[in-house]
């Protein structure tokens, strides 16, 4: 191995050392221990499927499955369609789109914790602002629909979609991304449309979004593998999993409860195999749909590259 | 005395393409080479071959004498200018000439002295505090040569350097390097695919096809006599004309199956009639180029181009008599594409 | 007739418009984070307060940085964000250029380890771990909420890397070899200066990363002399529930300082826009 060789791989160590004890192990030894029962006072005992066989009939994972999908399907879509909408809105330069630009990427800075409080009370049924909002210019009681106020921590589908709603105000970093990539789009192409009289929702369908197919299911992806592991803290912090028995309870709260809370990590571990399979079928299924779609949007520019 | 720069049987591969096929090479001390050639004969494989940057997969180098073939590119002693000038945007002009200098541990006033002194000898010491962005395309050039000049290479190399500059800075900056070298006396080499620049600035031209050198010789021999058709056709604007042994022009003693070339220069074009010696062809187009003009001509059913005085020019739809003179003919072998000695070329020997 | 290139006024005065609602829409609840924490502390709860409280001030502040130990919890988090910080982006930046460099082969193995790396749900990477750090006496110090640093905080960060020092020109790399300069005297004196951009945005988003981190503190600090500010915040919310000024107070403290390094690290990018007449 001559100099430079060596050099090179000393300054990747530090990275590959990182990856593998602090991911690649851990990984390995969780997808272990979801097959004993581990609970760090005994010493941990080889039981097969037995766990599996557990969460099959775990009311709790049930419910949590079903919630993380419902989350992913409907914050992944939505948190997609607002970014997109708002980098199209404020990719030129107009009077204020620099501050309205900032202002998108604040929420997601916001500390998950403090995030997580500030939406318990923003989302307080009686004393809560976006009640109070809702509640101006009814009567009796009755938001201005006549309908009643949505009680975000005691009705498990308010519940639920109070979480969602949550999630639409941190798309900083996806929102950065987007417009990132239509700043980057070829000014040539929107000449061309022009040229051939294209009216704005045909530019919008015949050249910006096939122009963008490729970022965006990268970002769908994402996305995806993000909203299976993350609405953690929100949850925790906002809903405590409820309300009871198990509205807003996710996967991954399933995982921290069952470890820290009750210290099964056997099980917490067959849980976290769970997602993880979970994660890669959702990606994989994405993939497929995603893979044809983003092809087609990428022929013909051939300039614009991924991760070439 | 010691070559500046031999090659032996060099054989470079890229991926699976093979871009250097075998290439011997001797450049004396102080000469200036260009390395001449369309894209895609190998022409950047050759001097990235002398630099060190990629491995070659057969043969030697050797520079000055020592053979560097294992050696890597920073201990060469090799000096590059990039087609691209490769200048570093977060650098100033100064930083940018001093900064292998200074890499190499000089300290920081011996090597701003020596920038300053090498950008002084290429025109440009004006511009040292400037950045990259703040330059114009002729400036760029000039640093970058700069920047390969400070380090006093044993050999220096350049890839194109003219390439994206516009037409009139081209040939003006081509005299610059053409003095610059006169001035310093370094072993150069220099790829261009541009025959009018390399006939210029060469001492000696080397014509690279297909990883080969197809030619090696001075601007003259290169001109006058093209060792391969291929020369032939690539050395000139436009190329030599290159008609079948058996066609209107029918110099004695030549074998069937040989090809003819005559460049555009040597066509003589008469109006019909006045003289019987020659074939008789027909104008189809005509090109004015300021004093010159190109006449686009058919004999029977093959194309012959002249560079004629734009003066006497004849007009579209003339019929004219096309002359040769022997000694401005040359005949090359149909299949190889070999050189064949004709009889008034073998008489002057 | 508008002139070529701008798109006509009553589009424009939308687009202005819709910035002008993006701007309401995305601070309000920021606002009423700010709003919230004014009010004063301890009163009994009322039913719909007013939005703007009646008697502002900076009551709950006192009582959030006293009985939350907020000082002594911003030290440790500035602690972790000034190691973890620069030592994250070293790790990156070293990794995303031997990257570059290293045979495609070994490249591609640790993209696609570190995009693995990204599907792997972080909890489930917390029992592990947490048995490492506790094998080595390492829980209940900084140490385990510095660590990730050495992941680069996020494996994308070293991917991101590799594709911004992959954008320079091969040219530059082939001047510092024939400079003879070793690979680390090329990152440092070629490669780093000119995405100087990239880093900032990293330095940004690292040091929210670090910065907002609870899972990791939630695991494996018990002693509140260890607390980081957002573990401090979480022990003061389930202390007094009700208490809401106190706790919003004391979420504002550990919001500005992550607010404040977004808004300085994207002041480039929000000024960047598009030619004008096309959506």
């Amino acid at each position: 191995m001559n100099r430079d060789r060596r050099q090179l791989v000393l300054m990747l160590a530090p990275y590959l050392a990182g990856l593998a004890l602090l991911v690649l192990l851990p990984a390995t030894a969780t997808m272990t221990m979801a097959f004993t029962h581990t609970d760090l006072i005994a010493t941990s005992e080889f039981i097969g499927l037995d766990n599996f066989a557990e969460l099959a009939r775990d009311p709790a994972v049930h419910a949590a499955v079903g919630n993380s999908l419902s989350y992913l399907a409907y914050s992944v879509p939505l948190r997609l369609v607002l970014a997109v909408g708002l980098a199209l809105l404020l990719h030129r330069r107009t009077r204020g789109a620099g501050t309205a630009r900032a202002a998108v990427l604040l929420p997601g800075a916001v500390p998950e914790l403090a995030y997580g409080l500030m939406w318990l009370w923003l989302l307080n049924p009686l004393q809560g602002p976006v009640n109070q909002l809702l509640l101006l210019g009814g009567e009796n009681g009755r938001t201005m629909f006549g309908t009643l106020p949505p009680q975000w921590l005691t009705d498990p589908e308010d519940a639920r979609a109070g979480i969602v709603l949550m999630s639409l105000f941190t798309i900083g970093e996806t929102f950065v991304i987007v417009l990132t990539a239509r700043l980057a789009l070829p000014p040539e192409a929107y000449e061309i449309a022009e040229l051939e009289g294209a009216r704005a929702g045909q530019v919008l369908r015949r050249v910006t979004l096939p122009l963008l197919a490729p970022v965006l299911a990268v970002l769908v992806l994402r996305d995806t593998v993000a909203s299976l592991q993350a609405s953690f803290i929100p949850a925790l912090v906002v809903t405590n999993g409820g309300p009871p028995p198990y509205a807003t309870t996710y996967l991954s709260l399933v995982i921290y409860q069952e470890a820290f809370e009750y210290l099964r990590y056997g099980y917490a571990a067959a849980v976290a195999a769970l997602t993880l399979i979970l994660t890669v079928m959702a990606v994989l299924i994405q993939w497929r749909l995603l893979r044809r779609w983003a092809y087609h949007g990428l022929a013909g520019m051939g300039t614009h590259r991924l991760w070439g | 005395m010691t070559a500046g720069l031999i090659l032996r049987g060099v054989h470079l591969t890229r991926g699976t393409i093979p871009a250097l096929r075998g290439i011997d090479l001797t450049v004396a001390r102080g000469e200036l080479l260009v390395v001449l050639g369309p894209s895609g004969a190998g022409k950047s494989s050759l001097l990235r071959a002398v630099a060190g940057l990629d491995r070659i997969t057969a043969g030697t180098v050797a520079i000055g004498g020592r053979d560097v073939t294992a050696l890597r590119p920073g201990q060469r002693n090799v000096s590059m200018v990039f087609q691209s000038y490769s200048l570093l945007p977060h650098l100033t002009v100064a930083d940018n000439i001093a900064f292998g200098h200074r890499i190499r541990g000089a300290d920081r006033r011996a090597a701003a002295d020596r920038a300053a002194a090498a950008a002084a000898s290429v025109g440009c010491a004006d511009l040292l505090a400037r950045r990259p962005h703040q330059l114009s395309g002729g400036e760029r050039q000039r640093v970058a040569l700069a920047r390969a000049l400070v380090r006093e290479p044993d050999v220096f190399l350049l890839d194109e350097p003219l390439a994206h500059l516009d037409a009139a800075l081209r040939t003006s900056m081509r005299t610059e390097i053409r003095a610059v070298h006169d001035r310093l006396g370094t072993t150069t080499v220099h790829v261009t695919h541009d025959q009018s620049e390399a006939m210029a600035l060469g001492d000696r031209i080397a014509v690279l096809r297909d990883g080969r050198i197809e030619q090696l010789g001075t601007p003259d021999e290169v001109w006058h006599r093209p060792r391969t058709r291929y020369v032939a056709s690539f050395v000139g604007a436009p190329g030599m004309n290159l008609l079948p042994a058996d066609g209107p022009l029918r110099p004695p003693g030549t074998a069937a199956g040989a090809e003819l070339g005559v460049r555009p220069e040597h066509v003589t074009v008469i109006a019909a009639g006045s003289t019987t010696d020659g074939a008789i062809g027909e104008v189809e187009r005509v090109e004015v180029l300021g004093e010159d003009a190109l006449v686009h001509l058919r004999l029977g059913a093959h194309a012959v181009v002249a560079r004629v005085p734009a003066r006497t020019r004849p007009a579209p739809g003339d019929r004219v008599t096309v002359h040769v003179a022997d000694e401005h003919l040359h005949a090359f072998d149909a299949i190889t594409g070999e050189r064949i000695p004709l009889p008034a070329e073998a008489a002057t020997r | 007739m508008t002139p070529p290139g701008r798109a006509p006024a009553p589009h424009r005065r939308r687009r202005a418009y819709g910035a002008a609602a993006v701007t309401v829409i995305f601070l309000s609840p920021l606002l009423l984070l700010l709003t919230g924490s004014l009010r004063e502390p301890g009163q009994p709860p009322v039913i719909a307060p007013p939005l703007i409280p009646d008697s502002v001030g900076t009551a709950a502040y006192d009582q959030a940085i006293h009985e939350g130990d907020l000082v002594r919890a911003a030290a440790n988090s500035m602690i972790v964000a000034a190691v973890g910080v620069p030592l994250s982006l070293l790790v990156a930046s070293l990794a995303g250029f031997a990257l570059t460099q290293l045979p495609r082969r070994v490249t591609a193995t640790v993209i696609a380890l570190s995009m693995l790396a990204m599907t792997v749900p972080a909890t489930a990477l917390l029992l592990p771990r947490f048995v490492l750090f506790r094998t080595l006496h390492l829980t209940d110090t900084l140490v385990p909420l510095i660590a990730p640093a050495l992941i680069a905080t996020s494996p994308l960060y070293p991917v991101i890397y590799y594709l911004a020092f992959r954008a320079i020109p091969a040219d530059s790399y082939d001047l510092c070899r024939l400079a003879d300069l070793t690979p680390m005297q090329t990152w440092r004196r070629m490669a780093l200066p000119q995405v100087r951009p990239v880093t900032a945005g990293l330095a940004a988003l690292t040091f929210v990363l670090t910065w907002s981190n609870v899972l990791d503190p939630m695991v494996y600090l018990y002693d509140r002399a260890v607390f980081t500010l957002p573990l401090a915040l979480r022990a003061l919310a389930a202390m007094d529930p009700h208490n809401q000024p106190v706790f919003l107070a004391a979420a504002v403290l550990t919001t500005l300082p992550a607010l404040l390094v977004i808004g300085v690290a994207q002041h480039r990018f929000l000024h960047a826009y598009g030619p004008e007449g096309a959506p």
